[in-house]
Formats: C-alpha cells, structure tokens, sequence
C-alpha cells in the first residue's frame, strides 16, 4: 500500500473542507477502500484518507415520525440486528445480515455499503492492470473478456459492471431517502455509473443519514441473496420486494452497473394483498422482471436466477 | 499382505496407537497463535525484498534501467538476472530446487517472476520500485496460451523453447516409452495394455463420455518466505554462520546453495504451515542469504497470497470409451485426455504420471488404452503433486456409473463385479477390505440406489447419490534413519524439522510408547532442524513407513535397557556427583540382580517380570544408563508400486446433493467415508485428513475456478472473492468410518490414506444421478442451468 495522511474527522463540515482538494477520500467502515488501496486498482491515490466514523451523531438507528433513521455510519452488523428493522423493515435486516462476513459487517457501515465501487475483476485487477472505461480508459474489457457476472440490462456508461450492494434493493424496495451533507435523494436515484464512482454523490458530498418510511399498511418486504457461497460472496443477483400494499416496489442488484427497479414485476402485483399472492402470480412478476433483460451469453444464467429470486421473494412473504 | 517383516507387527493388543486427540508437539503454539511461522520472523535492522513480477502471460524484458528505482528513497538495493551475483547462484540442491537458472529475462505466467528482485527499507517502497522497474523495462510480450485446447492446434505459438523434459525424479513419474515427438506445444505419453480392439470386440455394450476435471489451487495459507542474516559465530569456525527462517526443509538447500557448511546454517522456526504434497521451494524462500549478504542487513521475502495461486490439480479434457459386458464387466477402456502441462518446471502428476497409478489396472480388464496430449501452456505452475489421487480416477468412476446407468443397476455392484482380486488382475476372489468398506459404507449412509432424476425431495429439489472406490495400499518410498535415546531415565525421540503441517512425529511417538510400555506423555520429542531423524516422507504415509522403522528401533532400545537393568541391578553403577556421598536412605534390593533379561519386559512405564508383572521398578530406577539405539531402513515396498494390480487396503466413498433445478446451485447434503489404513495409527490426523480432502473435493467440484482473460491470458481469479474456496459454512457434513484390516505391510499392517481419497467427479456424479446431465466441474449454477436448457 502506499503511505497516505490518516485524519480522524470530529465534524462533517470538517470531512467536507478536506474533501474539497480532490486528494481526499472519505474512510468509514472501510471495508471496500482498503481493499481498492491495496491493490492499488484506480489511476489515482488519495493523499489523505479522512476517517468520519469519529463524527460523533452519525451511529444511530431511531424510528420516530413514521420512518426509522438510520445513521449513516451504522454497522450493518447492528441494523442486521436491530429489532425494530428485523420486523418492520425487514427487506434491509435481512439484506445486512447477507453482506460478506461477520468480520466485514461488524466494520461495515451502511452509508459504505450503498456507496461502494462496483464488481468486476477487470476493474479491481491489482495495479489498474486494466485501465478500463470506468477509469477514464477506452474500453470496456469485460465486453469482450470473460463477463459471466456482469450486467443482463446492458451497458451504462460504456460499462457492464454490476453494483454489488445488498442493501441497495432493499432500500429502493422499501423506498428510502439518502440525506447527505447537502440534500435528499430518493434511493432509486441515488445510484451513477461515473469515474468511477457508483453514486450522485459530488466529490465532496457525505452521506448523513438513510431514512425508511414506514411500509404501507398491510404491505411486508423480504430480501433474498443468490450466491455461490453462504458467506462472502457478493451477489450474483439479489432482490429485495416490498409487496401488499398499493404500490409494491420491487428491486434487483448485481444485474445492471445500477440497482435495478422491476417496475414490470411491480405491475403484476399491484394491489394484491398478501394473502392473494400464489405461485402463478409470483412466476408471473419473475418473468416479468426480467422481460427486458438483454444479457451477453456467458450471462445468460443469471436471468433465470434473477426471475426465480423474485418468485421465491414474493412467495417468502407468506411465511 | 500384513507387516510380517517387522518386530510386533502382528501386535494384537494397543495401548496407545490408535488413540484420538493426543495433543501434537506444536498444537499448542498453533491452537494459541504463538506459533511463529517464516514469514512472521522480524530481525533488528531488517529489510524487504520482493520480485519482479509480470504483468504478462508469456514476456521477456529485453532492457531494464534500475536507476530511476534506485533513486527512490528507502530502496537499498536491485538485483537483477544480469548481475554476477544471481548468476553465480548456484540452483537446486534439493529435491524439487527452482529450476536453473535462478532468475532469467523470461516468465511464462502473469504473475510469475522476472528480471529482478528490489531490496528496501519496507514492503510498500520495494512496491514502488518494482513499479518504477516495470515502467522502466522494455518488455517483448511474446503470444500466450491459457486454453489448452487452443494452444494443441498445429498453428498455435510455441511459447516454450525446445528444451528436453527431464526423466526421473518427482518431476518424472511419466511412463514414457516409444511416444510420438514434441510437436508445437504438444507432448505426447501413450500408455498402452492387452488388445483394446478385441476389447471392444467382446463388448455388448459400448459408452463413450467426457469427464472433464477442472484445475484447482493448492492456496498455501501461510505466505512462503524467508527471513535470513549473517552472523560471526563463536563455534562453528571460520567464516559467517547463516541463520534463516521459513525454509521449509531445512539447511540442505540453502546449504548447497551458498555453499557453506550445514552446520553453519541455523533455524529456529519449525512450523512451514499447511499445505497439501506441495514439496516446491519458492525463490522467496531461497534468495534471502544472497540479499543479506550483498546488503550487510537481515532481509525477509515474502510471497504475496497473490503469488500462490498454483495447481493442485492441472486441468484435463478427458474422452472415455468403455466396452462392457451385458452384465457390466468391463473388457476395454479407451482413455484419451487432454492435459495441461502447465508453465515451465510443472510436475508429471496430473498427466503422464496419472497415467501409470490410474485406477484402470485395479479392474479385471486388462485392455487398456490410455493417449495424452500434454500441452504446455501460460496458465500456472504444478509445483508436485496434489490433493487428488491424481492418477485419474475420476474417470473409473464416471464409467462405472455410465455403465450402472445404463443397465439400470447400482453402481456398487458394478464396481464390485470389476475390482479384481487381491493377488492379480486375474484373482477371481473379492478384496475384503473393500468388501468391508462398502458394507460399513452402506450402512453409514442408509444407501438406497435411485435410478437418474428419479427422486424429488420435498423441497422441490432433485436428489442425487453417487459411489467411488479407491485403493489405499501407499506408504511412504523412503527409507529413515531413527534414533531413540534413553536420558536420565526418560525416551527421547528428536526429529527433524521444520515439520510439515501434520502429525507424523507424534504418530511415531506413539509407536515408540506402545513398543516401550510407555505413554504417549512419556516420549519426548524435541524439533531440531540438524537432527537426522526426518519423520515425514508424505502425510499418513510418512507415518505408517517411519512408525514401522521406529518400532524396530523401540525395540533395539527396549532389547539395551532390559540388558542395562540386569547389568545395573547385578553391578550397581557408582554414585556421582554431589548426590554419592552417602546420605540417602538406604535403597531397596534391585529386585533384577541375577535376572535373566529375557525374562524381563517393559509394562506402564516399569520394567518388570514376564512372569510376575507386579514385580518390578519404574524406568528411571531400573536404568540409570543413558542408551542409543539407532535403526535405518524402510518397511517392505508398499503395494503402490504395483499400479493397482494388487489389492490391499481400500476405501469407499459416497455423495448427496440436492440440485435446485430453477436456479442451478447444488447443495451437498453429506459425504460418507469409510476407509481403511489397516492399522489406525493417529485417529484425529487420519479424520481430520478426510475432512480436508472433502473439502478439497467440495471446492473444485463446486466453486473453485481459474479463470483467465484470454485475450492478454491474465487470471483474473487471483483472490478470496473470485477464487472461491469453500467456506467452512459451506462444508458439508462428513461422516467418517475407519476400519482396521490390518492388511497394509508398514507399522502394524497400516497403509496410507493421503492421495486416495479426493476425487473430482463424486459430486459431479451424484449431480447427473439427480438431473441427468453431466456438468463439468466446477458445477457452477451457469453450468449447471445451461446443461437444463435453462440458459
């Protein structure tokens, strides 16, 4: 690794000012970070790393006014665990308890997860082996290499990357908001493809706080991950519903270079209770989540998982 | 077969052979994390070193300027191929030595080392003059080849200069003979048994498959290195006496290298870390000495995990033909593969050794064809032997079941109308130690035999079994020199290490105790790399050839002290020392005096009378004498030599999966093992050795794969992410049986069990039993779903 300044952050207007050279990068959990600098994967090095997790007031999770808020440096060992989430919010308890290991989730926080860099072993091949165009190189070497993990909704940005983020569906599913140091973005919208982050964050932009409504009345969400192992492995699809209220939301990960909403799947459930939801139904919603799929061959696979996900999602909802 | 050359062989009674959970000499440094590992020595004033290592699949670097490395600040020194120093060092020594040269231009493995080596202050500098060094080298990318099956084709780039394979030795084990010559990439190794074609002939049936078997990581746990310096030494004369940690056995190699006196090299380290028949030296492990000695300073190298993704297991494309009878006797088998030859220096296990201890000649039928195409290529080193029975015995199974498939029969009884008897191909009479094993198996796992996609599980997922049979007749090839010593009234057993990851010395020590009328607490052993005593020549191999030649041993000792307790007993030695001047109390009668001393015996730590067992003295008042006794040599060759045509000692094991049809993953539900080492020696090192080769078998059957980019032939799998080894929530369970023949001819009738028991295709059949289909392994969900039509 290369030497770089460790500063330890007491407030966010602190953590902004720092950003504002452009050396800077933000450390939280650092689970993603430290791994991108050790293999030293991007075309440039932060001088300073500036540590937020010692911002006092950024730890919580709090339900009040119809929502939970959630801080945005709360491990996702403790969300995985909290049980107002588990049973209100369950889609996202769920979701943190799938994230990699028990080591990385006691690090990890939440704000982290939903900002990490993407997946794809052209990008994060040790000393930016592949300048790829998600570096602000020419090309994209997952097209044409081996992309058996990568997009089924094609390209974005010039990239078929997936964003690997577990908590990300759950949280569009459940129709959270992402209050940074600045604004509030809707958790659909949150999500980029750009160089080379994965979010609208601006550069000097900090994620404060995740804020979860309330599910409607009537309506339950569940969170399922498909991966080769039980532990580790990012997804090589997940889904998160929110399904038995008016407005059911379904969403995917690890199929697109940005969480993907399954507005189709969302139509085929619309206003069906919980206690309506069956097999044909749920096989209905699979097929359509993924009617628009256009995966490259080696890819193909992932479409046939993505479409059982969301049934056995649905279906999870009636236990 | 039974150990009738050796002293107590046919010892009915045990003590303490065969005991579990008998805590190791280093358990308690690895349970605690005490233990000190090569890579974890620090020296005062100590520097890093590391290699150069390409970024590309097959280069040369035809220029390097170091001096823009040089200048960056903590660099304290580069080597590179072209200086005198790395020419002179002299290679080898040892068995499995880097190949000569030590460091060249050349590299024929992204990732593989080149060209230079920098010294500095600390890891992260020498990073950054190693990106300097890559930066300011010219490379010669020459053409790469990381499909096996790309780079046989007659217009494929030769990428390894026409240099002769060497014969012999662990790298040599291949049955050459009149074999076609090299063309382009392609080595040829035909090995070929009775009339195939008759074979076919007197077939009712003919099956022709693909049994693919996928290359897998050996993935050393512990980083390879070496930590060494240069010291003045008071007593072992003229000139620097060197000490270095981490070379994983012993002074030899370093010794040769350097050309210095063995005893002048020093290591305190004795714990090399797991790893599995991977015998190779890294150059991280060797090139220390010389980096100390040009810099004046102790210098440690050490090998990234990223630099230890090597094979233990090479790739193969395997096409059988099996002519067979109505009743499933086979009467031809037609074996043609494709291997991968891997990067320069790879070892024959995995080709054409496989092609001598396959599973084919422990079949009745003795018309075989076996062909393979061995092509070189880019894609990784196989560095000895791995944990597979290499030897190819995924295909025996594979066709066993083919044929059970077919004619809708078990495949238990298809493999039992095949093995042949104990003596020859052509003994008509069962093995019972297979019969043992398949009858103790069945019951373990409640075998039912389901014909394919016959069961469905209430989950909704199809349910598939699967059977293998393999031999367990080995031991090691080596032959030991032992030494016991009796001091002070108590045994010692000192060995040789650093020790390997296993449990070969204290298995010994429990020979030694059983022999002695001792326990096991009572044998000390202490680790001394300049012992001559080295236990291990192979996992439980090692332990079976090394515990038969320390039981004789024991003997010769147990045959001194009961001499010496007579002798004491009728002329007692004078006091010595400040204890002689008379003031004890008065001593006992030597119940020995006039005794004859084959009148005597060894009983719980006394020696005592045959006749009268309660009477007696413990040891240490027995003898006061301190004794040597020595004994050098080797059991009976072990049936292994004979590939299969006799049968000694055996195993089974069985498989359950449920696939899930919609989304392609397979679950194991459970292994069962039963296997028989004719003797149990070390239970916990023989369960635990099950334990770790299912999980072997799980990894490369499901999950672990080496994949490349083809276009620059970079692996893009080189972490714990993409290189999926199991985890531990991944494991099935596994349960164990060991059955005890007593059948083997090393230490009390035992075998080995290592390389027997893993094998590429239990899981991948069990899946075709449930689906129907066969799934190359590893049986990832994309394969799995695309062989359902599903994608």
């Amino acid at each position: 690794m290369k030497p770089f300044n460790h500063v330890n952050a007491t407030s966010l207007a602190e953590a902004r000012t720092a950003l504002a050279d452009g050396k800077t990068t933000i450390i939280a959990g650092g689970t993603d970070l430290l791994g991108t600098l050790k293999d030293n994967i991007l075309r440039t090095y932060p001088s300073t790393v500036i540590n937020i997790k010692t911002i006092p007031g950024l730890d919580y999770i709090r339900e009040e006014k119809g929502m939970v808020r959630i801080g945005a440096t709360t491990r996702l060992a403790d969300i995985a665990a909290d049980p107002t989430i588990q049973k209100k919010y369950t889609a996202l308890a769920q979701a943190a308890s799938r994230v990699a290991t028990p080591h990385v989730r006691e690090m990890g926080t939440i704000g982290g997860n939903i900002a990490q860099l993407h997946r794809c072993w052209y990008f994060r091949k040790p000393e930016n082996r592949f300048d790829c165009k998600r570096k602000g190189g020419s090309k994209c070497y997952a097209m044409s290499g081996d992309n058996r993990y990568h997009s089924i909704f094609g390209v974005q940005g010039g990239c078929i990357a997936v964003n690997p983020s577990d908590t990300a569906p759950a949280l569009i599913a459940l129709d959270a908001k992402v209050v940074t140091d600045r604004r509030t973005i809707e958790a659909e919208n949150f999500f980029d493809v750009k160089k080379p982050a994965n979010t609208v964050l601006e550069k000097d932009e900090i994620i404060k706080e995740i804020r979860i409504p309330e599910p409607p009345k009537g309506a339950k969400s569940a969170f399922i991950k498909f991966a080769f192992r039980k532990s580790i492995d990012f997804p090589i699809v997940n889904c998160a519903v929110m399904v038995g209220g008016k407005n059911p939301r379904i969403a995917l990960n690890a199929v697109a270079p940005k969480p993907y909403r399954a507005v189709k799947a969302e139509e085929v459930v619309a206003g069906k209770s919980i206690k309506k939801l069956n097999e044909k139904l749920a096989e209905a919603a699979g097929e359509a989540a993924v009617s628009d799929a256009r995966p490259l061959k080696a890819a193909k696979f992932k479409v046939q998982i993505a479409k059982t996900l969301v049934k056995r999602a649905i279906l999870s909802l009636k236990a | 077969m039974a150990d009738l050359a050796g002293v107590n062989g046919q010892r009915k009674n045990f003590r303490v052979v065969g005991k579990p959970n008998l805590p190791g000499r280093l358990s308690y440094g690895i349970a605690t994390g005490v233990a000190k590992y090569g890579a974890d020595y620090v020296f005062p004033d100590m520097l890093e070193a590391k290699f150069l290592r390409s970024p590309y699949a097959n280069a040369k670097i035809t220029s390097m300027d170091t001096s823009n490395a040089m200048k960056i600040p903590g660099v304290v020194d580069i080597v590179t191929w072209e200086d005198d120093d790395m020419k002179k060092l002299a290679a080898g020594g040892g068995f499995m030595g880097p190949p000569e040269p030590f460091l060249t231009n050349w590299v024929d493995q992204e990732g593989g080392i080149i060209g230079a080596i920098v010294v500095a202050e600390n890891e992260d500098v020498c990073e950054e003059a190693l990106r300097q060094l890559t930066r300011d080298s010219k490379w010669e990318v020459l053409p790469h080849v990381v499909d096996i099956l790309e780079g046989r084709k007659p217009d494929a780039p030769v990428i390894q200069p026409p240099v002769p394979k060497p014969k012999g030795g662990f790298g040599g084990f291949g049955m050459g003979g009149n074999n076609p010559p090299k063309q382009g990439n392609v080595s040829f190794s035909n090995v070929n048994a009775g009339d195939v074609e008759a074979g076919f002939r007197d077939a009712d049936h003919i099956l022709e498959c693909d049994a693919n078997t996928p290359s897998f990581a050996g993935h050393i746990p512990n980083p390879i290195g070496s930590a060494a310096m240069w010291y003045d030494d008071l007593y072992h004369g003229k000139g620097k006496s060197l000490r270095i940690e981490g070379n994983a056995w012993g002074y030899d190699q370093v010794a040769g290298m350097y050309r210095i006196p063995s005893e002048k090299v020093f290591e305190e380290c004795m714990l090399v870390g797991g790893r599995y028949c991977d015998w190779g030296i890294r150059k991280s492990q060797l090139v220390t000495p010389l980096l100390s000695k040009r810099t004046g300073r102790p210098v440690r190298c050490v090998n990234s995990r990223y630099d230890q993704y090597d094979f233990n297991l090479n790739q193969r494309y395997i096409h059988l033909k099996v002519g067979f009878k109505k009743n499933g006797l086979i009467t031809a088998i037609d074996d043609y593969s494709i291997a991968d030859q891997g990067v320069k220096g790879s070892s024959s296990f995995g080709t054409s050794m496989d092609q001598t201890y396959g599973p084919y000649f422990t079949t009745r039928c003795q018309n075989v064809k076996q062909s393979m195409d061995m092509v070189d290529s880019n894609r990784g080193k196989m560095w000895l032997s791995g944990q597979h029975n290499p030897m190819n015995w995924d295909a025996i199974t594979v066709a066993i079941l083919m044929i059970a498939d077919k004619l809708g029969k078990d495949p238990i009884e298809i493999a039992r109308l095949n093995v042949h008897g104990p003596t020859s191909q052509t003994d008509p009479d069962p093995v019972p130690s297979l019969e043992a094993c398949i009858d103790a198996a069945k019951k373990m796992m409640n075998w039912k035999w389901h014909a394919t996609g016959e069961k469905k599980l209430k989950d909704g997922r199809m349910h598939g079994l699967s059977f293998r049979y393999n031999q367990c007749p080995r031991h090691s090839v080596s032959g030991y020199n032992t030494k016991l010593e009796l001091r002070n009234g108590v045994v010692h057993m000192d060995s040789r290490g650093p020790v390997i990851g296993n449990y070969i010395m204290e298995a010994n020590m429990m020979v030694v105790a059983e022999e002695l009328g001792l326990n096991y607490e009572d044998i000390k052993g202490k680790l001394d790399h300049h012992e001559i005593f080295k236990p291990w020549g192979g996992g439980s191999d090692g332990t079976t050839a090394s515990g038969w030649v320390l039981k004789e041993c024991a003997n010769k000792l147990k045959k001194m002290i009961l001499e010496a307790a007579v002798e004491e007993a009728n002329n007692p030695p004078a006091p010595s020392g400040f204890g002689g001047f008379g003031f004890g109390a008065k001593q006992a009668p030597n119940p020995f005096k006039g005794a004859n001393p084959e009148d005597l015996d060894m009983q719980d730590g006394k020696v005592v009378f045959k006749n009268d067992p309660g009477k007696g003295l413990p040891l240490a008042q027995a003898v006061k004498a301190n004794l040597f006794a020595t004994y050098s040599g080797r059991p009976p060759a072990a049936l292994w030599t004979h590939q299969g045509k006799q049968l000694d000692t055996m195993n089974v094991a069985m498989c359950e999966v449920a696939v899930d049809t919609e989304t392609g993953k397979v679950e194991i539900l459970r292994f069962g093992v039963v296997a028989d080492p004719g003797k149990v020696m070390r239970r916990t090192s023989l369960e635990s050795q099950i334990q770790q080769v299912m999980f072997f078998s799980e990894g490369c059957q499901l999950f672990e794969e080496f994949i490349y980019d083809k276009k620059t032939g970079v692996r893009l799998s080189t972490n714990m992410f993409e290189y999926k080894k199991p985890t531990i929530m991944d494991h099935a369970p596994v349960d164990t049986e060991l059955l005890e023949t007593r059948a083997g001819n090393a230490c009390y009738g035992a075998n080995g069990i290592s390389h027997s028991l893993a094998n590429t295709h239990l899981v991948i059949a069990a899946i075709y039993n449930a689906i129907g289909k066969w799934v190359d392994p590893p049986a990832t969900p994309d394969k799995v779903l695309k062989a359902l039509g599903k994608a």
